[in-house]
């Protein structure tokens, strides 16, 4: 009995939960104006493509191209997110595991500050370093948007805080080996921190996919608009039309619920921070 | 200087060298715009820039809107944060009865509105909350309670915002909850069960205080992400209606980006900074109270 | 500075956004064109950097939707390519400021007429280049292009708001046609409330601030004085717009509802959930486009009720402007020369409606029809707001103040007294500007 209603319990929240994300499908394949009528629809009358046709192929009317410049947009996502993660990787595994296992002046003093850093809402630097970037000629471009993403003090925190649990054993004993400090990093830390980078990875990838106030502040051209500004942007202007614009949210959030199903074992499990097996 | 630490500066200068230029440098300067009048006329002319004072606050403290930007954002952290943290944290003891089965699958669905975009999630939620044809509504109404106009009423907006975000938001704390409850000693629970113990008396003596680390830094992190809403009302509502879902982000953003008043925006940002680093204070000193820090 | 009522733009299941604009054009899509799309439509993202050689131009809804339509003759004739950026209206003022201080400006930009000084002032905009773009326009047109000396814009439609009204319903109740003075406008509106109790009159969203502004501008409000420096709400003549406004909302005739409640009006229109449609002539499109839904048989269109009958009344007209920082002026007024021609503009206006600004534009037999007489009517009164740089913010916020008076958190004579407090904190800097003489 007791199984039964716990279970069934569980089932009954998870179904709350992802209705609305199957809901945004099911409306996406509905035909134009469907959606809105009591009771609302739980399922096509007619299964139809013409909200993704619409959204995502270009034509040639007059001589003039006409585009929603969506699949340009998830380009340029995808593109912006694969960059700032493998940038961010590459700058915060590195100095996680230096904070926590490499003796240096200030190590402390710097981790508490990082640590401090950690609340302080990043729109507060916004509007200065919007100037800032003017400057520096970053304004509208990828830089721009990449930049600031790499300021990863989370990453490194979480980075540092899986490496304490390697034995300082191990790093000794190459060392009294002779192992450059470099070598011992790549080849004996690296490997063990391989599936919290896998987390962090999809961490950062996911930071940087659904970014949206700084990408609608820092790009003018839609040529680079990512893929959220692009879909409000629409949104604004086609809020009337709710087939469409359900179809541009599958756009925006299929790819990413895909990476998180296919890494969610690493994901997840790096949440839980490895007490917890699956 | 040793082999070690030219090592370590190695790895942490490049990341800290960004952190100083994108985030360290940019939030001093915030505070240095602060007291200027950079407005629409400085962009214009830079010899209308002047050194205000303490002017922006003063002008801010007379606004009624930015009055209201703070209690709009008050509220959404007074109920956003317990209906956020109360979700993870029941579903969290939901999945972690024994007899459940299936639980990495339940956990991968539960978190899933955790990736999605805010952008494209509230597309769909702006249709879910529809006065009319919502499916919320539609619940509501097959159980025979009244419709709720949830975008258009300003006493409804809020709460309908949190709802959105609580949606999206509780996956992620769930699974530091199920973390954490995994920790809490067995032997300790069975000592307390065979005492003769309840299970509130066991939830309250067992696993709150195990769990009471990971439940403060959740709720520190929780205030200042929703102290920080922003994105949901400005896809959603744009603020209204009535300015009930204009939060100081929002008031911010508008004052900043939208009229280009940069002294008054970053002291609208200097506020925020301080107000969460007060509250974080507070909860900080409230946790080591009950010796959970 | 005027956000119409364009933005919610719908398509009729089954058709493209674009059939009525190429008749010739596939219609109903099926699962061999969509995936016969998707190469190309993958190639199209590969090759998707901005073209060098193009000039860049960026326009707000339907104008920059279908402004495209209007390059390939520019492109055969000058050889250059031109790539058109839509702008939502509810993002344009904040997406143009910051691409302004952010020196990403496209060559030519479109601005509501009242955006010219502000943009102007700020050094976004330079000043025409060939006075004789604005002769053929319409004077009173022409005059809010003026900053300063000079010229900054080439006026290139004009979109004065009107009332779109249901003939069917108002006929069922004994109206052959809308009012036009407010006092037996809103015995007509209470006459329909009556018979149609679960449906509305009028739409008119809270948070757009186009209708009590042309209420203002008719009873003659001034809404500033001391040059511009001081807010003037708590006159008698706004006090009596905003009261008449708030009528609409209390008695039922207008909907509490903001542009992101309603998904579809024109679909709301055609079921008759309200009768009066304020808009200006870009709905003419889409009535055009979903007549299937609402045949034309059954809608008029005529000018916005006045206080004692029609008056001036603003709209979104828009013009074009060319931004300070383009590398390439002289190709860029070639372009506005392009676009605001008599032709381009009587194509636009078969195209999405837009009037024509220029006069020589109007002995087109185009404009000759019934449905345009009224607007053209209109458009020789039209009215004109303080061209300073706070306008659209002072309209943004009186609009938020009037939004609560509508809902009853205050009363209409503490309403006008705190627009007034409002506009004069949001006038301070240029009050003390003024002061010292450093601006006019």
């Amino acid at each position: 009995m007791r199984r039964l209603l716990a279970n069934a319990a569980v089932a009954l929240v998870t179904a709350v939960t992802i209705l609305p994300l199957v809901w945004m499908v099911l409306v996406s394949f509905m035909p134009r104006g469907a959606s809105s009528a009591y009771p609302p629809p739980l399922w096509p009358t007619r299964w139809t493509l013409e909200n993704y046709h619409e959204l995502l192929a270009r034509r040639l009317i007059d001589g003039a191209w006409f585009d929603y410049r969506v699949l340009p947009a998830l380009w340029n996502s995808v593109l912006v997110a694969v960059i700032s993660t493998m940038l961010g990787l590459l700058l915060t595994v590195p100095a996680g595991y230096a904070f926590a296992k490499l003796r240096f002046r200030g190590r402390e003093r710097l981790l508490q500050a990082l640590i401090a850093a950690l609340v302080v809402p990043g729109q507060v630097a916004m509007l200065p370093l919007f100037l800032i970037f003017k400057e520096l000629g970053l304004v509208n471009s990828y830089a721009g948007v990449i930049l600031p993403s790499l300021a990863g003090i989370f990453a490194v925190l979480f980075v540092r805080q899986a490496t304490l649990a390697i034995p300082d054993e191990m790093l000794d004993a190459a060392r009294l080996d002779g192992a450059s400090e470099i070598r011992i990093f790549v080849s004996i830390v690296l490997p063990l921190l391989a599936p919290v980078t896998v987390t962090l990875a999809v961490f950062l990838f996911l930071g940087s996919w659904n970014d949206f106030l700084w990408p609608l502040i820092v790009l003018a051209d839609q040529h680079l608009y990512t893929l959220p500004v692009a879909v409000a942007a629409i949104g604004r202007e086609h809020a009337a039309d709710g087939e469409l614009m359900m179809a541009a949210a599958v756009v925006t959030t299929l790819p990413v619920l895909a990476i998180f199903l296919a890494l969610q074992r690493y994901y997840i499990t790096g949440l839980l921070g490895g007490s917890i097996k699956g | 200087m040793t082999r070690q630490s030219r090592t370590a500066w190695l790895f942490t200068v490049p990341v800290l060298a960004i952190i100083l230029l994108v985030f360290v440098v940019p939030t001093a300067l915030a505070l240095g715009l602060s007291v200027t009048d950079y407005s629409i006329y400085a962009l214009a002319d830079p010899a209308n820039l002047h050194f205000v004072g303490l002017g922006n606050f003063a002008d801010l403290f007379a606004t009624p809107l930015f009055w209201r930007a703070m209690a709009n954002t008050g509220l959404c952290a007074l109920l956003g944060v317990p209906m956020a943290i109360g979700t993870s944290l029941a579903v969290a003891l939901l999945l972690h009865d024994r007899t459940v089965r299936w639980k990495p699958l339940w956990r991968v669905l539960l978190f899933a509105p955790y990736v999605t975009s805010v952008v494209a999630t509230s597309v769909v939620w702006r249709f879910v909350l529809n006065t009319q044809f919502g499916l919320l509504n539609y619940a509501l109404r097959a159980i025979g309670a009244p419709g709720v106009d949830w975008l258009g009423d300003p006493r409804a907006s809020i709460p309908a915002i949190l709802l959105f975000v609580t949606w999206k938001v509780f996956g992620y704390n769930m699974i530091v909850f199920t973390a954490a409850l995994a920790a809490v000693p067995v032997d300790l629970m069975e000592a307390a069960r065979l005492d003769g113990a309840g299970r509130w008396m066991r939830f309250r003596h067992v696993t709150l205080p195990a769990i009471g680390p990971t439940l403060l830094l959740a709720a520190v992190m929780s205030v200042a992400g929703f102290l920080q809403i922003f994105a949901e009302p400005y896809v959603m509502t744009l603020g209204g209606p009535s300015q009930s879902t204009t939060t100081v982000l929002y008031f911010m953003f508008d004052e900043g980006f939208k009229w280009w008043n940069l002294g008054q925006a970053s002291a609208v940002a200097f506020i925020l900074f301080v107000l969460i680093l007060l509250l974080t204070m507070i909860q900080t000193r409230i946790g080591r109270r009950y010796e959970w820090l | 500075m005027i956000k119409l009522f364009r933005r919610h733009i719908a398509v009729p299941s089954g058709t493209s956004r674009w059939a009525d604009a190429n008749a010739s054009m596939p219609t109903a899509p099926t699962r061999r064109t969509v995936i016969a799309a998707l190469p190309a439509a993958l190639l199209a993202g590969c090759s998707n950097r901005r073209d060098p050689r193009a000039l860049s131009v960026w326009a707000m809804s339907y104008e920059g939707d279908y402004s495209p339509l209007l390059m390939p003759a520019f492109t055969r004739a000058t050889g250059i390519p031109v790539e058109v950026q839509t702008l939502p209206w509810t993002a344009a003022h904040e997406k143009l400021l910051t691409a302004f201080s952010g020196d990403s400006l496209p060559d030519v930009l479109m601005l509501p007429n009242g955006w010219v000084g502000e943009f102007a002032m700020i050094g976004a905009i330079a000043p025409l280049a060939d006075p004789a773009l604005v002769d053929d326009v319409f004077p009173s047109v022409r005059a809010a292009m003026r900053y300063g000396a000079h010229d900054y814009g080439v006026p290139w439609s004009v979109a004065p708001q009107m009332q779109y009204y249901r003939a069917d319903l108002l006929a069922r109740e004994g109206f052959g046609a809308v009012s036009l003075d407010w006092a037996s406008w809103r015995r007509m509106g209470l006459a329909l409330k009556r018979r149609r109790p679960d449906d509305y009159v009028v739409l008119s969203y809270l948070n757009w601030p186009d209708t009590l502004f042309t209420f203002a501008g008719q009873a003659g409000a001034p809404l500033l004085r001391d040059r511009d420096t001081r807010g003037d709400f708590a006159g008698p003549a706004f006090t009596e717009a905003l009261r008449f406004y708030k009528s609409l909302f209390d008695d039922g005739l207008a909907p509490r509802a903001l542009s992101t409640e309603l998904q579809d009006p024109i679909a709301a229109f055609a079921r008759g959930y309200f009768a009066i449609y304020p808009g200006g002539p870009t709905l003419l499109l889409d009535l055009r486009r979903r007549a299937a839904e609402i045949p034309p048989d059954r809608w008029a269109v005529t000018r916005m009720p006045g206080p004692r009958g029609p008056g001036a009344v603003d709209g979104i007209s828009a013009c074009l402007a060319v931004a300070r920082s383009s590398p390439r002026p002289t190709e860029a007024w070639a372009l506005v020369r392009h676009m605001t021609s008599a032709r381009s503009e009587l194509q636009f206006q078969a195209m999405i409606g837009n009037l024509p600004a220029r006069r020589s534009a109007w002995s087109s037999p185009q404009l000759a029809t019934p449905r345009l007489a009224a607007f053209a009517a209109q458009m020789r009164q039209p009215a004109s707001q303080p061209a300073i740089v706070e306008m659209e913010r002072i309209r943004a916020e009186v609009q938020l103040i009037a939004e609560r008076v509508v809902r009853d958190q205050l009363t209409v004579e503490e309403g006008t007294l705190l627009m007034n407090r409002r506009v004069d904190a949001l006038l301070a800097k240029r009050r003390a500007l003024v002061e010292a003489g450093r601006i006019a």
